[in-house]
Parts: C-alpha cells; sequence; structure tokens
C-alpha cells in the first residue's frame, strides 16, 4: 500500500522485470533534483552493473526517465573511471599509492595553515553528493581543517531562490508543496525554467494540469518546448524579469485581480510594494521587456483570476545581479492572490542539482550549519557544538561565497580541496579562474572522472559513483529519499566520506570521522538538524523505506513528515506575516551597447547534466548533443551573412569561443543561447559575466554583452580541435 | 483486448528517453529501434517519436525473401537471427522507413513492441521511460474508436491504403488544448474589467 502522502502521484501498477542470474537494487537517478526512482541491474556475483530497468512504483516518476535516466548507469562501468589516486610528479599526474596521496594532501594542510593560517586552506564542495557526505563536508571544514572557507557549487544554481524565499516567507524549502500538487493548479506560471529539457520529469505533472484544463504561462526569452505548449509566452529580453512582474502586478492591483483579506492578514508591506508598482503600467513594462503590454494584461487576469495556481521558476530569473530579488517579485504573485498553502497553490524552483535542495541545509555553505542554521547564530553553534563534541569556540565563523572562493585563489588561499565539483566549466568567466586556480600552492580534488579542473590538481583521489554508496539526498520538494548503492569499489576507488576521514585521521581529528557507515552519518546529521529549520530529527533510514520518502520538517519520530508548507498561513517571521517586497527595474549588471550589441544568454539541453563531467562521457549522451552551438535568430543571421552550421566568434568582455551557428527562430532576435556543459575553448562560461547578486552571492549566468562574427581560420581550427 | 502503441506527439519534448530506452530491453542488444524526428527545424521545437507503426499487411514481411519477418499476437517482429540475409528489402518496402539494418551483422531490426516485455504484462520501453506519456500503451479498440482527440490509423500511399495498429493522435487545432499554439497569430488583448 501507497502512503497517502504519495497517492495523487504518476506511479504505475506494474513491478520491475528481474532477468534470469541477475538482481535490481531499487534507487534513484544521480542527475538533478527531480531524482527519479530507479532499478539498477547488476550481476549478483561481480556485482557488475548491468542496466536500468523502471521502478513503476516509485510515485514522483512511475518508471519514467529522461535520457539522462535512462542512462545514467553507463558512467559506472565507464573506462575513463579514475581507479587510483594520482600525485602531479614532473608537471604530470602518476600512479601513487592511497598512503603516499593520503600523507601529501594531509601534510600540504599543516604546512599551508601553519604558515598562512587556518582559513588560507579551502573547500570548494558539490550539491550532487549525498546529505550524509555534504554534511560531513561542512563538519570536516569546520572542525577537521578548522577553516572558515568552505561553499559549494550549489551558490551557483540555488542561492538565490533561497535567498529569496527567506527574504519573503522567512524559510526556503525549495517547494512549499508536493509535486503532485502541480496537478491541482487552474493556472501554472513557469519563469525562467526549460522544463521539459531541464525538468522532464515535472511534465506528467504539468500535462496532468493541463489535462483537468489548466492555464500555462511561461516566461522565457526562447521559445522552449515548454514555451512552445503555454497558453501564453512571455517572450521577455532577458534580464528584466522585475520590470515584467511589476506590469503584471500593477494589473491584478488595477483591475482588483488581489485577494485584500488574505493581504491584509497574512503580509506585509502590501502599501509599498503598490506604490513601486504604479509605473510599470503595461506599457512602461513592454518598452522595458519587449513583451506585447497586451500579453502582459493577459497574464496578470488569467493567474489572478484562477481559483488555485504555483508560481514555479529556476534558473532563468535567478542568474542574475538581482536573482533573490527576481524571486522574491514573482513570490509576489503567489502571495497578492493568496495562492499558497493549499493542494494546488504555492511556489516552488525547479531545483538543479542532483542533491541542490539537501546540499544547501547541512553545512556546506560557507554561513551555514547543519539543519539550515545560520553559523552567526550562538544557539546554533552551542547546539551543533554539542553533537559534535567540540568546544562552540572551535566552530569557524562564516566564509566567502564560491565564487569570491575562486577569486582568491592564490592569494588569501592558499590551498584548496576540490569535490564534486568542476568549477573550470561551471564557474562564471573560466579564463580568469583558471589562472587563479594555477596560482595555487597546492590543490588535491576528489572525483570519479579526470574532470577539467581535476586535471589542473596536485593531487586526484579517485571516488565512487553514486551507487556504489549508500544515502540520502532530498529531492525538489523537499522530500528526503534513499540512494540505494552497490558493494563494490572499482580499482582501488573509495567512497568520499571514507577519504575525508583518512585526511582527518592524519590531521589528528580522525575521532570526529570515525564513521561505520552512512547510516551512522545520518543519524549524527538528524540530532544536528534537530530544532533547525531543516528539521531531519524524525526522518530515519526505515521511515523512508515505509513511506517512498519523508518530506521535512519531520521534528519527531512518530511525525510522518510535511509535505505542504504553510498551510496555516503562518509565515516564518516573528508576526507569523509574509514579507512583499517591491522592487524597482535596475536591469543587468551588463548592458549591451555598440561594442558588444547582443544579449547573450546560457542555460542547459536535456542531454547533459551540469558541468558534463558524467554526461559527456556516456555515448549514447555525446552522440545526441556532441558539442555546443550558438542559437542566432534568423533575421539576426541574414543581417550578418551567416550560415547555419557556419562557425562564429563569439566574444565578451571576457572571453571569446567558437561555435557552429544554429538558426533558429525560437530565439529572440537581440538575443543569442549557448549551452554551458563543455570546458576549455568550448566553454561558453569563458564570457559569462561574474558580478554577483549581493545578496545571494549567484553570479549573473543569464545575461552579458557580447559580439559576434565569422570565425577566421585559426579560430575554427582552434574549436575543431575540440569538437567531438 | 489487445494493445497497441499510441503516439501523442503534441505532448512529445524531443528528448529522445525512448530512443535510449529502447536499447534497454533485453531483446533488442543495445540496438535501438526507436526514431524521434525534428517537425519544423529551425522553426520550433517541435518533435515526434516513431515506432514501428505495425501494419495489419507489414510490406516488410511481404517483401521478405526468406520470410525471416513474423507476426505474433499483431506485432511485426525483428528479423529472425536465422533467416535474415540483410538484404535490406523491408526497409526499401516499409512506407515508414522503420526497419534498419546492422551492417556488420547483415541483420535487420526493428520495434518488436518490447515482446519480452509485452509478453509479460509490462508496458514496452519507450512506454515505460517517456516522461510525457507521448508514446502510450492502451487498448486498441478504446483508442481507435474513444479517444479524446481526433487520431490516425489509416494512411494512403498512392493507391495503397495502409491500416495500422500504431495509432497517432492528431493536434487539435481547433481548441489548441495542447502544443502548437501560436501566440503571435493570436488575439490575446483582455480588456479591463
Amino acid at each position: 500500500m501507497k502512503h497517502i502522502q504519495n497517492i495523487d502521484y504518476a506511479m504505475r501498477e506494474f513491478d520491475a522485470i528481474t532477468r534470469e542470474g541477475e538482481e535490481l537494487v531499487a534507487t534513484h537517478c544521480a542527475f538533478c533534483g527531480m531524482q527519479c526512482g530507479m532499478n539498477i541491474r547488476f550481476k549478483p556475483d561481480t556485482k557488475e552493473v548491468l542496466g536500468v530497468e523502471p521502478r513503476y512504483d516509485f510515485p514522483m516518476n512511475g518508471g519514467r526517465l529522461c535520457p539522462k535516466g535512462v542512462s545514467a548507469y553507463r558512467q559506472v562501468e565507464h573506462e575513463e573511471r579514475l581507479l587510483y589516486p594520482m600525485i602531479r610528479r614532473n608537471g604530470k599526474l602518476e600512479r601513487a599509492t592511497w598512503d603516499e596521496a593520503l600523507d601529501l594532501v594531509a601534510s600540504k594542510m599543516r604546512e599551508i595553515q601553519l604558515q598562512h593560517g587556518k582559513d588560507a586552506f579551502g573547500i570548494y564542495s558539490g550539491s550532487s553528493m549525498t546529505n550524509e557526505k555534504c554534511y560531513v563536508m561542512g563538519k570536516f571544514a569546520r572542525i577537521g581543517l578548522g577553516t572558515k572557507n568552505i561553499d559549494y557549487n550549489g551558490r551557483y544554481c540555488m542561492a538565490a531562490a533561497a535567498t529569496g524565499f527567506k527574504q519573503s516567507l522567512g524559510m526556503d524549502r525549495g517547494s512549499t508543496n508536493p509535486w503532485s500538487d502541480i496537478k491541482f493548479a487552474d493556472v501554472l506560471l513557469i519563469a525562467g525554467s526549460n522544463t521539459a529539457e531541464c525538468h522532464p520529469l515535472s511534465m506528467p505533472y504539468v500535462w496532468g494540469a493541463r489535462d483537468r484544463g489548466a492555464k500555462l504561462i511561461v516566461v522565457d526569452p526562447r521559445e522552449t518546448k515548454t514555451a512552445l505548449v503555454a497558453d501564453l509566452h512571455l517572450d521577455l529580453r532577458p534580464g528584466t524579469d522585475i520590470a515584467l512582474v511589476n506590469g503584471i502586478i500593477h494589473v491584478m492591483i488595477r483591475d482588483n485581480l488581489v485577494d485584500h483579506a488574505f493581504i491584509e492578514a497574512h503580509t506585509n508591506g502590501y502599501e509599498a510594494l503598490k506604490e513601486t508598482v504604479a509605473e510599470f503600467t503595461p506599457y512602461h513594462a513592454e518598452m522595458i521587456t519587449g513583451v506585447d503590454q497586451r500579453k502582459i494584461e493577459q497574464a496578470a487576469h488569467m493567474f489572478g483570476k484562477a481559483r488555485e495556481g504555483m508560481v514555479m521558476f529556476a534558473r532563468g530569473i535567478e542568474q542574475h545581479a538581482t536573482g533573490s530579488d527576481n524571486v522574491s517579485n514573482y513570490v509576489n504573485l503567489s502571495l497578492l492572490t493568496g495562492k499558497i498553502g493549499r493542494k494546488g497553490s504555492g511556489v516552488a524552483t525547479f531545483t538543479g542539482q542532483g542533491n541542490g535542495q539537501g546540499g544547501r541545509e547541512h553545512g556546506q555553505k560557507a554561513d551555514q550549519l547543519p539543519g539550515y542554521r545560520v553559523i552567526t547564530d550562538p544557539a546554533a553553534r552551542a547546539h551543533v557544538a554539542k553533537v559534535w563534541g567540540v568546544d562552540e569556540s572551535e566552530i569557524p565563523g562564516p566564509g566567502i561565497s564560491a565564487y569570491e572562493m575562486l577569486k582568491s585563489l592564490g592569494q588569501d588561499i592558499k590551498g584548496l580541496l576540490l569535490i564534486c565539483s568542476n568549477p573550470l566549466v561551471s564557474a562564471p568567466s573560466i579564463g580568469d579562474i583558471e589562472e587563479r586556480m594555477r596560482s595555487l600552492d597546492f590543490f588535491v580534488c576528489i572525483d570519479m572522472f579526470l574532470s577539467e579542473s581535476a586535471e589542473l590538481a596536485d593531487v586526484v583521489l579517485p571516488s565512487t559513483v553514486w551507487v556504489e554508496d549508500n544515502g540520502t539526498t532530498t529531492n525538489i520538494e523537499g522530500r528526503v529519499i534513499r540512494i540505494k548503492g552497490i558493494d563494490r569499489t572499482p580499482g582501488e576507488s573509495k567512497r568520499d566520506w571514507e577519504i575525508i576521514g583518512e585526511i582527518a585521521k592524519r590531521l589528528g581529528r580522525g575521532q570526529y570521522f570515525d564513521y561505520g557507515s552512512p547510516e551512522d552519518i545520518f543519524n549524527e546529521l538528524r540530532e544536528a538538524s534537530r530544532g533547525g529549520v531543516a528539521d531531519y530529527y524524525g526522518i530515519t533510514y526505515d521511515k523512508i523505506d515505509r513511506m517512498d520518502g519523508v518530506f521535512w520538517p519531520c521534528p519527531s519520530l512518530e511525525h510522518e513528515g510535511t509535505p505542504r508548507l504553510f498551510e496555516d498561513l503562518k509565515f516564518k517571521f516573528p508576526d507569523g506575516k509574509a514579507k512583499l517586497h517591491g522592487f524597482t527595474h535596475t536591469g543587468p549588471n551588463e548592458k549591451v551597447d555598440k561594442d558588444y550589441p547582443f544579449i547573450l544568454t546560457t542555460g542547459r539541453v536535456v542531454y547533459h547534466y551540469l558541468s558534463g563531467n558524467q554526461t559527456r562521457r556516456i555515448e549514447a549522451l555525446r552522440k545526441l548533443c556532441p558539442d555546443p552551438y550558438i542559437e542566432i535568430h534568423p533575421n539576426t543571421a541574414a543581417q550578418l551573412h551567416i550560415k547555419n552550421g557556419e562557425f562564429l566568434k563569439i566574444s565578451s568582455r571576457r572571453g571569446y569561443i567558437t561555435v557552429p551557428a544554429k538558426i533558429t527562430k525560437i530565439i529572440r532576435p537581440d538575443s543569442l543561447f549557448v549551452p554551458y556543459h563543455w570546458g576549455k575553448q568550448l566553454g561558453i562560461n569563458r564570457l559569462t559575466n561574474p558580478a554577483l547578486d549581493p545578496k545571494s552571492k549567484i553570479p549573473e549566468f543569464k545575461v552579458c554583452a557580447v559580439q559576434i562574427e565569422k570565425a577566421g581560420e585559426e579560430d575554427i581550427k582552434h574549436a575543431q580541435s575540440a569538437l567531438y | 483486448m489487445p494493445k497497441v502503441l499510441y503516439i501523442d506527439f503534441e505532448r512529445c519534448i524531443g528528448c529522445r528517453a525512448c530512443v535510449i530506452g529502447c536499447e534497454e530491453c533485453s531483446g533488442h542488444d543495445h540496438l535501438s529501434r526507436m526514431f524521434v524526428d525534428e517537425l519544423t527545424p529551425g522553426e520550433t521545437v517541435a518533435t515526434s517519436p516513431t515506432p514501428c507503426m505495425h501494419c495489419y499487411t507489414p510490406l516488410c514481411a511481404e517483401s521478405c525473401p526468406v520470410q525471416a519477418i513474423q507476426v505474433m499476437d499483431g506485432v511485426v517482429l525483428s528479423a529472425s537471427h536465422e533467416k535474415c540475409i540483410g538484404c535490406k528489402n523491408c526497409t526499401y518496402a516499409c512506407p515508414f522507413g522503420i526497419p534498419r539494418v546492422d551492417e556488420a551483422k547483415k541483420l535487420m531490426y526493428k520495434c518488436d513492441m518490447c515482446y519480452d516485455r509485452t509478453s509479460k504484462g509490462r508496458p514496452p520501453m519507450c512506454v515505460s521511460v517517456c516522461p510525457t506519456d507521448t508514446i502510450q500503451y492502451v487498448d486498441e479498440e478504446v483508442v481507435k474508436l474513444k479517444n479524446s482527440k481526433p487520431v490516425q490509423y489509416q494512411w494512403q500511399f498512392g493507391a495503397t491504403e495502409i491500416e495500422t495498429r500504431t495509432v497517432i493522435g492528431l493536434p487539435d487545432l481547433a481548441g489548441h488544448k495542447y502544443g502548437y499554439y501560436d501566440a503571435e497569430e493570436s488575439d490575446p488583448y483582455v480588456g479591463q474589467t
């Protein structure tokens, strides 16, 4: 029997097929925050991984998978797996023993910290790891190394949503509602999310709503597949979300489509917001956004008049220098119309990374301790210090954010431990960042493949892939689920938490990291998070199995979790009221001019995950999207006499790359799009703008000013040498 | 009641999970038998999957000189390993261009509706993985007679009419319920209330 929390989901009534001589392990996908359920087929004797079998009974996806999910297992037996530790000798990475490598790492850590202070060694972590590993990284930084400088790649991903939710609702859980609620909305407003490509398994819910007659409004500069099937596509100029939403709010207030009783009882700040949007008439909004004012009117009516509605968004609105405020302005739409805290009404961000939710809750963020606690809060410090068995004074204060850390490499930060991330693809302005990484005194990287970043390391430590370890992740909805692994460690590879334990031992801090299993770590995490915002105390491995996942907060062993937040309309501020914030349009940090006349925006394709370190190696995915390209509108292409497939050199103030043109009407004539999954001379992040949102420190990946020209022979040759 | 494939291509997101998923069925030797085509390249991102249409009178089987292509329970199977000579007659005969030939093995392969799965009461792999339920495995009579949107399963190729078990859902051009809604051509104006 399915638990009652799961009855409205997309599961199907079939059993998986177990083939003769094989076993299945019921786990979840390695990619994206959907964390779709899947079975991995393996040989019980040799532990060889053979393939994938649908997990029809898992609520979220009912066995359905995107192409990444189908082929995720193909990284396991991959020939490019790192199988032994490597140390750089005479400029080359050479095979070493674990003892040699770990001793070197520990001695360099000691040496650098002794010479330059504790904070001179930084940790750059990732959010595609289990909660257990993310927790261990935060703990290792604070009381293993004793450095304040730890941050993680979620800073590029979820930071603006988190900050925006906190400033509007008082707390951040990526979705206020369980995903099955989407089906019960009468209107869906999806902004800056190419849901169809980036979260394909959300589509059964979007279609579920559509099947019930829901209207779909999509805000996106491109006519993505999600936009193509929308009732209303608001094709805004990149970087103008504030003005667009102000226009919609203006119409909703003008036409009395707001819920005054809700605003009065459950929010603060309405009058100031009203004043802010007064000047944003539909005409004014059209002038800034390029969206036909009639569509702005229609969006306001479509959303305002609906009974239930959800506002959902992703990196398209978040990766801006005003990212947190963009988020809060979209949340305003829900608050103004009282669409929150009910089945079919709420707000959500589409979590990009596999554990983008859990990874930002348990202390690997620069300013945070487990349970979503704030590192400067004395009570939080005291609680966590007690769980860790240390004195409160041993826990350092807040460190600096991911991009700021990369900028400090070689200066304040002399040594770096990189785990579960590939910033030389995923950071903005990677030409500059590469130089910084090369200037480090010491750089150790833990990974299962030799990423573009790992190639620069002094020591590379081989870890396992996701299905070779146990643990939990927290999905897009805030549902904590179990990743179940097969007991195998190819070659000499070790699990991340075991590697960290080994390093801690060599630093004389082994007693704090002496875990027997991921479940040991989880049980400590439960205590550490107890009483915090993200309270996992009542979640156990058994309960997760029994309920197909448990939604946090879950404060006691009897508690069955919290699928839907704010049902009591008590927001997490002292007076229980949500905050309406008004924002005025400032536009992107970098504006187009005569030298750089086009807007560049970047994003993902369905075949690749983040920096592509895994998916670019999987042949089936690589064949479907081997190389980056630049989407350019036919009118723009005609003006510049560019033919389809012709190589273009695209440059910003920070760098350039050369890629083939893909002429398509799905992009605005004033904008260009390049997917970001590649590095080196194909990395579009050579061009992107590292301007940070002052509140969340997320970089402005989504807008920068560029110019394009036909590529010369040298540039084409250079690009071609890297094309697949 | 026999089950057939139903393609509601307005839901297709072009992700090709079906193409890769097809490789995962036990009878498929890791060779995909699925196709996904762009419908209006350069104009929109609209796509559609094409599995075997499973004709009532399969021209592939009729054209096979060695009778390697069998029909079982209405499913046109892949060519028999023993009999197939890799001549490609079937590829040329098929009006939908479905059968492919493995040049190395000199062996035709095509969609067999995952006979290994459907014979055990499970949906084919493409249906199992499709994120959007674009490809469905449904009762033939229900989908052909009582579907909520118009369907097509009879096809005219010159003078020849072909009836297929696979059913294609046609876009709802009147209501624009899903997809292919051209906001440019519509008048979205909503007056003040």
